[in-house]
């Protein structure tokens, strides 16, 4: 199984590594509340598309 | 526009993403070319789906369907919404066929399927024709668009920053094969998705929410005549010949990147690359809700806030209105300018790196391995497709400075490839299809195709568009030459196939029973001493899924339109249809049905 992880590693890396930075940015650019909104949902998507990537099944 | 220092450092920290992933991936894909272009038929269902959709969601996409609703309104999308229903026939009659037939790419299947030298002929001309002429086609078009993403971003020509991007996607692309292609496109897509909504989002608030949106579209649409909001085209004094060409003809006559009927080019390669014929399926259906559902409101909106903000768009030539998009990033704060400037990176990185590896593998494994040099290591086939790659991206890019518009790549692809669908699709279900029958369809089609743009007032065009104009239609160039070219290359295909001999009996034999395909196939069924029968699970399948797609695409709609009670209810039906869709996907056994 932690063999089979790694395959798709790189993925759920990619993803969370978009994740946590969209998450700065709601806090640091967004002006908004529609846009806070908006990116910080994004941003869990994100995060969330990432782990399910790294829980797949092989 | 001036971008801020953390919008530059967004997009360094996403093309170093983008080319850690594929390098990660390229000593997978050095092992053989069947790594280097299925993925070692390992994908599942979730990453070969996403990947179509990643491929056909490029950095033109967003300009072309936000052109196409500044012109035309809403509606002017069933130009390619009709494709759903193409899309749904794939998934429910061709997708674990094509697994099941387990070639290497679209044109070995005609290895397979037909026998003696007119296949021989035709996988060599189709490896060149789709590894070269129509790749540069895609590889110019979606360029095209890029470079004017650039011009207004940048406010530069816009050559040096493409050509930082081109060689960022070649080098991972050569490197990687599909592993790499489809492991980045699983985060293009979404890149590529989030910063459309973002955009859409800041857009809405710009014009002052969604109420004061529609309040100005209105108004426009008062001023100029056309309802932009209405999803439906209208069908008052005069009928759309386009709209009713797209609706009953193009999606099954029409061979276009994406949307092949049956599947074909990169939504082939994944289903080929899938783990099993259920995956090909589950994977294909994906693609297809994606594609229809998911991608195209937050363009939509994104069109109509433009129409505010520029009003003096809905007047403008085409290359203009398909600027519209890009002019809209100016409204981003700093931070989300670099987000959105990655997302239209990814859509044309995820676009590209999939026709190059599809042209090297067409080049490689459909002309050169069995033109060429029949006896190779695995070393040096990938070695060799690697430098395919680079040498149709080189290709590509000069062929992006002879294109007119995007729109235009789109027309001239459709028109050179219109009426060969039929025998795509029936060469699964009916045996008595040879390779004559596809290059007849091919011929015809092109010729009549070029015959239509050298003499465009021909006696043909002018006494069709009569005949239409007197039976009621609005006639539109474009859909009578679809079905001028439609009608000839049917014709044509039909005697071509009469007239020459059947394939072999072993060839069809062997074809039966690899892939077990049903349908009209009697003669051969009875030597194989067992049949295989087309059941109403996939009719029933087809239909289902073309309305999960449809419900969900007006439902969603609605919702964001603010119309509550039609939205729901366009909702539950999805709902409904999916409930049903999914019974029936368990009903079927994959590898046998």
């Amino acid at each position: 199984m932690a063999k089979a992880k790694k395959e798709y590693l790189p993925m759920a890396v990619g993803f969370w590594g978009i994740g946590v930075p969209l998450l700065a940015s709601v806090f640091l650019y967004c002006r908004t509340t529609a846009q806070k909104i908006a990116v910080f949902l994004c941003a869990l998507v994100f995060l969330l598309i990432g782990t399910l990537i790294y829980r797949a099944k092989q | 526009m001036n971008l801020a220092a953390v919008d530059w450092i967004f997009l360094i920290w996403y093309f170093i993403l983008s080319i850690g992933i594929g390098v990660y991936y390229s000593g997978k894909a050095g092992k053989s070319i069947s790594e280097y272009f299925v993925s070692g038929r390992s994908l599942p269902w979730w990453l070969l789906g996403t990947s179509m959709v990643a491929t056909t969601f490029s950095s033109d996409t967003p300009l072309a369907v936000a052109g196409i609703v500044i012109k035309d309104g809403i509606s002017g999308n069933w130009f390619w919404w009709t494709f759903m229903f193409g899309g749904s026939l794939t998934v429910f009659f061709f997708a674990h066929l094509w697994r099941r037939a387990a070639v290497l790419t679209e044109v070995e299947f005609i290895d397979i399927r037909y026998s003696g030298a007119s296949a021989r002929f035709l996988r060599g001309f189709k490896a060149l024709y789709l590894g070269i002429p129509a790749s540069c086609i895609i590889f110019g078009w979606v360029t095209l668009a890029m470079v004017k993403i650039i011009q207004i971003v940048f406010r530069t020509s816009g050559l040096q920053a493409l050509g930082i991007c081109i060689l960022i996607t070649i080098f991972y692309t050569a490197l990687s094969g599909l592993w790499g292609v489809v492991a980045t496109d699983m985060l293009l897509f979404a890149i590529a998705m989030l910063g459309a909504i973002v955009l859409s989002v800041a857009s809405v608030e710009k014009v002052g929410g969604i109420k004061a949106l529609l309040a100005a579209i209105q108004s426009i649409s008062q001023q100029t005549g056309k309802n932009y909001l209405s999803v439906f085209p209208s069908l008052g004094q005069a009928l759309p010949l386009a709209f009713f060409v797209a609706l009953f003809v193009q999606w099954w006559a029409v061979y276009y990147p994406g949307a092949e009927p049956g599947g074909g080019g990169w939504v082939a390669q994944r289903m080929l690359a899938a783990r099993n014929p259920k995956h090909a399926v589950s994977g294909t259906l994906w693609f297809n809700i994606a594609h229809y559902v998911i991608r195209p409101w937050p363009w939509i909106i994104t069109a109509l806030c433009a129409m505010v903000v520029f009003p003096e768009l809905s007047a403008e030539n085409a290359a203009n209105v398909e600027a519209a998009y890009p002019r809209m990033l100016a409204i981003l704060p700093k931070g989300i300018m670099g987000l959105m400037i990655a997302s239209l990176f990814a859509a044309y990185m995820s676009t590209i790196e999939s026709v190059l590896n599809l042209a090297g593998s067409y080049l490689l494994n459909d002309f050169y391995k069995p033109f060429l040099n029949k006896v190779a290591t695995e070393k040096h086939y990938v070695l060799v497709s690697r430098l395919l790659v680079v040498f149709v991206a080189i290709l590509g890019t000069g062929f992006s400075f002879i294109l007119g518009s995007v729109k235009m790549g789109w027309a001239l692809i459709m028109e050179l490839s219109g009426g060969i669908g039929l025998v795509l699709l029936l060469r699964w279900y009916w045996w008595r299809i040879n390779a004559w029958s596809e290059i007849s369809a091919i011929t015809a089609s092109g010729l009549m195709a070029v015959y239509l743009k050298i003499f465009p007032d021909s006696i043909l065009i002018t006494s069709l568009s009569k005949k239409l104009q007197n039976l009621g239609f609005n006639v539109d160039p474009w859909a009578v030459n679809i079905l001028l070219i439609v009608a000839f290359t049917t014709i044509v295909w039909i005697v071509v196939t009469f007239l020459t001999p059947p394939d072999s009996r072993e060839k069809l034999l062997s074809f039966y029973k690899k892939v077990k395909p049903g349908g009209f196939w009697a003669p051969i069924a009875a030597l194989n001493g067992k049949s295989y029968k087309l059941k109403v699970h996939p009719f029933l399948g087809w239909i289902c899924g073309v309305l999960v797609i449809l419900f969900f695409l007006l439902g969603i709609g609605e919702i964001l339109f603010l119309r509550w009670a039609a939205g729901l209810l366009y909702l539950a039906g999805g709902t409904v249809s999916a409930i049903v869709l999914s019974k029936i996907i368990h009903k079927i056994d994959w590898e046998v049905q």
